[in-house]
């Protein structure tokens, strides 16, 4: 099966510098994609081609199997930009009918739909306050609500959870699933990297432009393990350090964090441990999170991004 | 087509149901009906009744002649006077605002002037009533001394012949209505750009500083935003110019039906339905609409391209905006040279060159097509009108899609103008 989105080679320049550098992504349908990428990677950039703001410079977008029309193909997307906001002088109800129309629906489509989400959210009262009496949270409920309000196929929240409590980034949360589960495919794109563990089931790095990282969350942590163990038992103090297989990165009674040394397999580790006469509890491979995956590979990816003709 | 549809009719409704919108509307005849009317009773109440006194040496201002006068006209007062010896001038303890001396003079020679000597300072208005009174009385010394029967001076009233200008090509124009009906639609065309021309800026800033320009730009074009904006605020500012002139018509007929019974109404009906006929309304108005949409599109296009380039700074959009500000200004100071001459080169040029043309121009209708402004101009000036705002809304829509996602960076006009030549 073809995939839901897939972006070939784009390249996006701003006078002289490379904002997005030959990006290549295949995003499937019904997948939670989660774009990362610190401050100024180009992730914006990236987002605002798929939204049909900005051209490509070069490469090509194919959107549900077609090249991307942006005139078209919009009314089938939903975007929730990070920098986001609402006419504050407008009513809730003639704001999302309005925002609504402008995605092709027509008036008594669109009021059906808001009915239906306002019910589900608990916002049915709010249909005549203005935006400007609504606190950050209930704004950024409605925002949300007018992001997916057209049914799209293909729906983008920049940091969606901004400003949300607990409560209400869990019910934003359930909606994703949902919509993901009914065939929508959702690009996320966030700092927080617990929640990109939490939702996303795939995963890109951007950073100055250029792809660093694609695959899926598990993939991506197995392959930049750095084979840390946490291993529990007793008889941990009495190995010879010297000579063990391992350095001992935190250390307590009945607890070691090691990390093993290169080219020796689990078994054999466990082996040696065994051999040394440890009773083992518990012996556990630490995958690094993902926050800690984004730190490295940004830190380490050269620092140039200019212009080359 | 559908979406700038729908922009524009947000854009309208929001602004047309706003009580600032009711109450400007409302609000400014009565201004500036006001206005007229109060410069008028703040220039009569300021006019004195001055208490002159007359110290005559001549003979010919006598006590008799001077209380016919003031009998006559009550707007001054003056009374004979004799030096006393020695001689001392009448004095503001005698209950005088000032005095005249008139010298020892013969009828045929006359005199040039006379001072007025007054103890404070009197306005224009005050001191003419009491020279036109000195003047009626010389008039009777020297039309008794002459000779002159009340039939002679009938006569010698009609020594004047006034001059009116006709244009031949042109029968129905009077050229005093048309100055003046020239003057007024120029000058609303001039108040309507600057004020709804800043309200496109403002709208746009409004967008630009609330985050929503970010979520449209991803269901609309740029282009749609920009162009819903300007049709809805240049329809507003149309329902605004409709309403006032139905009050005109109400007004008008109103009068027309009671004006007989009010005396002050009755010139007035008599005087706006001389504007009506002697000058052709239909097309004046026809005309108006066309200029005001074509400077409105022209100019509120400028506006939105600045609005969408500056952050939330106001200070930061009024040095902007100061240039095409100044366009509109010096196009009103044109206006002004061409109301007083229409056939002249400031007058010609300006009313071709699109900035100035949609207020310029309008200032020569009225005196008529095509006896002051040819065909070819005429022709020339609303084809250059269109090219010229449809050139400045395609450049304002290149400013404005990359102004409106961009933030936090002062921008110049160099960076606008730069953009505006973008591909893409």
């Amino acid at each position: 099966m073809a995939a839901h989105l897939s972006l070939r080679h784009l390249l996006k320049y701003f006078d002289t510098q490379k904002a997005v550098d030959d990006i290549s992504l295949e995003i499937e349908k019904g997948q939670i994609f989660g774009l990362l990428g610190p401050n100024g990677a180009g992730k914006t950039t990236l987002i605002r081609m798929i939204t049909g703001i900005f051209y490509p410079d070069q490469g090509e977008i194919y959107f549900e199997g077609k090249k991307f029309n942006p005139i078209k193909d919009v009314a089938r997307i939903g975007y929730m930009p990070e920098e986001r906001g609402l006419y504050k002088k407008m009513k809730v109800g003639e704001q999302a009918l309005y925002l609504a129309q402008l995605k092709g629906l027509s008036k008594s489509e669109a009021k059906g739909k808001i009915e239906n989400w306002f019910g589900r959210f608990g916002m049915e009262s709010w249909w005549d306050k203005k935006v400007e009496d609504l606190s950050k949270g209930m704004g950024q409920k409605l925002q949300f609500v007018t992001t997916v309000l057209h049914d799209p196929s293909l729906i983008i929240l920049d940091e969606p959870f901004s400003g949300l409590d607990p409560v209400n980034s869990n019910l934003i949360k359930d909606e994703i699933f949902r919509l993901a589960k009914e065939g929508a495919t959702i690009i996320f794109s966030t700092h927080r990297m617990e929640q990109v563990e939490e939702i996303c089931n795939h995963i890109a790095l951007v950073n100055k432009g250029k792809k660093i990282l694609d695959g899926t969350v598990q993939e991506t942590r197995q392959q930049h393990k750095q084979n840390v163990f946490q291993i529990e038992g007793e008889g941990l103090l009495k190995i010879d350090r010297a000579s063990a297989p391992f350095t001992v990165l935190k250390e307590a009674e009945h607890a070691f964090t090691i990390q093993r040394k290169e080219g020796l397999s689990n078994n054999a580790l466990l082996q040696y441990l065994i051999n040394e006469g440890v009773i083992i509890h518990s012996f556990l491979e630490k995958l690094p999170s993902l926050n800690e995956i984004f730190i490295r590979l940004v830190e380490d990816s050269p620092a140039t991004r200019t212009f080359e003709h | 087509m559908k979406k700038t549809w729908i922009i524009i009719q947000r854009e309208y409704l929001t602004r047309v149901r706003k009580r600032t919108f009711v109450l400007s509307t409302l609000l400014f005849p009565l201004l500036y009906v006001g206005l007229i009317f109060g410069v008028g009773a703040i220039t009569e109440s300021s006019k004195e009744i001055l208490k002159i006194a007359v110290i005559d040496s001549s003979g010919y201002f006598s006590k008799q002649a001077l209380e016919i006068e003031n009998k006559l006209d009550e707007s001054s007062s003056l009374s004979l006077a004799t030096l006393n010896s020695p001689a001392k001038n009448p004095s503001e303890e005698e209950g005088f605002d000032g005095y005249v001396i008139i010298p020892n003079l013969q009828w045929q020679k006359g005199i040039d002037s006379l001072a007025l000597n007054t103890f404070k300072s009197y306005g224009r208005a005050s001191t003419a009533a009491v020279e036109s009174k000195l003047n009626r009385i010389w008039q009777r010394v020297l039309n008794d001394s002459l000779q002159i029967d009340e039939n002679k001076q009938a006569i010698l009233a009609q020594s004047h012949i006034g001059l009116k200008s006709r244009n031949v090509n042109d029968e129905q124009i009077d050229s005093q209505f048309a100055d003046s009906i020239g003057y007024v639609a120029g000058f609303l065309i001039y108040f309507i750009l600057l004020i709804y021309g800043s309200q496109v800026m403002m709208g746009v800033m409004e967008e630009k500083t609330n985050r929503i320009a970010e979520v449209l730009v991803s269901s609309v074009r740029p282009f749609q935003m920009m162009l819903g904006k300007i049709v809805g605020v240049g329809a507003v500012a149309l329902t605004q110019f409709g309403i006032w002139i139905a009050f005109i018509f109400l007004a008008y007929n109103f009068g027309k039906e009671n004006g007989t019974s009010m005396g002050g109404m009755a010139e007035t009906v008599g005087y706006v339905q001389k504007i009506f006929t002697s000058v052709n309304m239909p097309i004046i108005i026809s005309f108006f609409v066309f200029y005001f949409l074509g400077g409105f599109f022209f100019y509120a296009s400028l506006y939105g391209a600045i609005g969408s380039a500056v952050n939330e700074d106001m200070r930061e959009a009024q040095s902007l905006s100061f240039p095409i500000t100044m366009l509109v200004i010096i196009s009103f100071v044109m206006m002004t040279a061409a109301s007083t001459n229409p056939t002249g080169p400031i007058a010609v040029w300006g009313s071709i060159i699109p900035f100035s043309s949609p207020i310029v121009m309008m200032v020569r209708i009225p005196y008529g097509i095509p006896g002051t402004v040819p065909y070819w101009q005429l022709a020339l000036s609303m084809s250059m009108l269109i090219i010229g705002f449809i050139v400045t809304v395609w450049f304002a829509g290149k400013i404005y899609r990359t102004g409106i996602l961009m933030y936090g960076k002062k921008i110049t006009w160099k960076e606008m103008i730069k953009w505006g030549f973008k591909k893409n």
